[in-house]
């Protein structure tokens, strides 16, 4: 039963990326359609730090700090499952 | 494994966040420039913040119902969570808005209701510690959390549409929806909220637990 439901929960993510996806690119070509008859006003983004490539640095950097704090998250966890397995076999013995 | 699935989804959701977040294709928009990805990370403190309130209320309404310890534990930590998320809101929307605004505190409409709704769950923090005796504890602050909970959401959502706001979906101000969350937006930021959401799920999970367990040690011993 859970194991239909992680498949169906897997299927209606790969879905909805999908139907966000299409439009997304529909819309893209728009945009592009757009530009070559209006000149849009150069709006400043971050274009050459994807160039250099050091965006990639700094989604490394998040990465680890958002890893770090799941792995914190998870030993967590852990401590407080084994604790409570430990009750639960205490209760038992007495 | 099979019961922490969620546990999984939420740790996928957020890498999936972070690296499409900061890597795929955001509308080019003046003053906002790049800073539009904060759209991913900022308003899903809000988001998650509302949902994680709601699961509180859920149980403080179920502690009334059903007065056992564990429905008082769960409202209790859930509304922590729901606090941290809300104060990481707040300051994440302030360093935005010095960038975008030009002020830290620009006293706009959804930012003034937004600390005030932050202060009720303050003082329920408060109330909830001015009580020894464990069940009047649980009890009047259940009460207190479903009135705090009524007076959010309209100074959330309600109050600051009715004035002229900086946010976006507020006054004369259109939301997101209708001129910049187009579709590349939208395939990061809900799976963003999701995110975020189980996130904080995960750690009232955590802390429920260990509470539990600290007073079934305090009846043993």
């Amino acid at each position: 039963m859970k194991l239909f439901r992680i498949l169906a929960l897997c299927c209606f993510f790969v879905l909805s990326a999908l139907a966000g996806l299409q439009p997304a690119q529909a819309q893209t070509t728009e945009a592009e359609a757009s530009v070559t008859v209006v000149a849009q006003p150069e709006v400043e983004m971050a274009d050459i730090l994807r160039q250099d490539g050091k965006i990639y640095v700094v989604v490394a950097v998040l990465l680890t700090v958002l890893v770090g704090m799941i792995i914190y998250l998870i030993s967590l966890d852990r401590k407080v499952g084994k604790l409570e397995k430990q009750l639960k076999d205490d209760l038992v013995n007495q | 494994m099979k019961k922490n699935w969620w546990k999984v989804l939420a740790v996928l959701l957020l890498i999936f966040t972070v690296v499409a977040g900061m890597l795929t294709e955001v509308p080019r928009l003046a003053i906002l420039n790049e800073t539009i990805r904060n759209l991913y990370f900022h308003v899903p403190m809000w988001f998650g913040m509302t949902l994680i309130l709601l699961i509180s209320v859920i149980y403080s309404i179920k502690y009334l119902r059903n007065p056992t310890v564990r429905n008082d534990v769960v409202a209790y930590e859930s509304a922590k969570v729901g606090i941290l998320f809300g104060v990481l809101g707040i300051v994440t929307g302030m360093e935005w808005a010095k960038f975008t605004w030009g002020e830290y505190w620009s006293n706009d409409p959804k930012q003034n209701a937004a600390a005030i709704g932050l202060l009720i769950y303050f003082a329920y923090l408060v109330l909830r510690s001015s009580f020894a005796e464990q069940q009047q504890r649980a009890r009047i602050s259940a009460v207190y959390n479903i009135f705090a909970f009524a007076a959010l959401i309209p100074l959330l959502f309600i109050l600051p549409r009715l004035t002229d706001s900086l946010h976006p979906g507020n006054g004369g101000n259109p939301g997101f929806n209708s001129y910049d969350l187009d579709n590349r937006l939208r395939v990061v930021f809900y799976p963003a909220v999701l995110g975020w959401t189980l996130l904080g799920i995960w750690i009232i999970n955590v802390k429920s637990r260990l509470e539990l367990l600290r007073q079934r040690l305090y009846e043993t011993v």
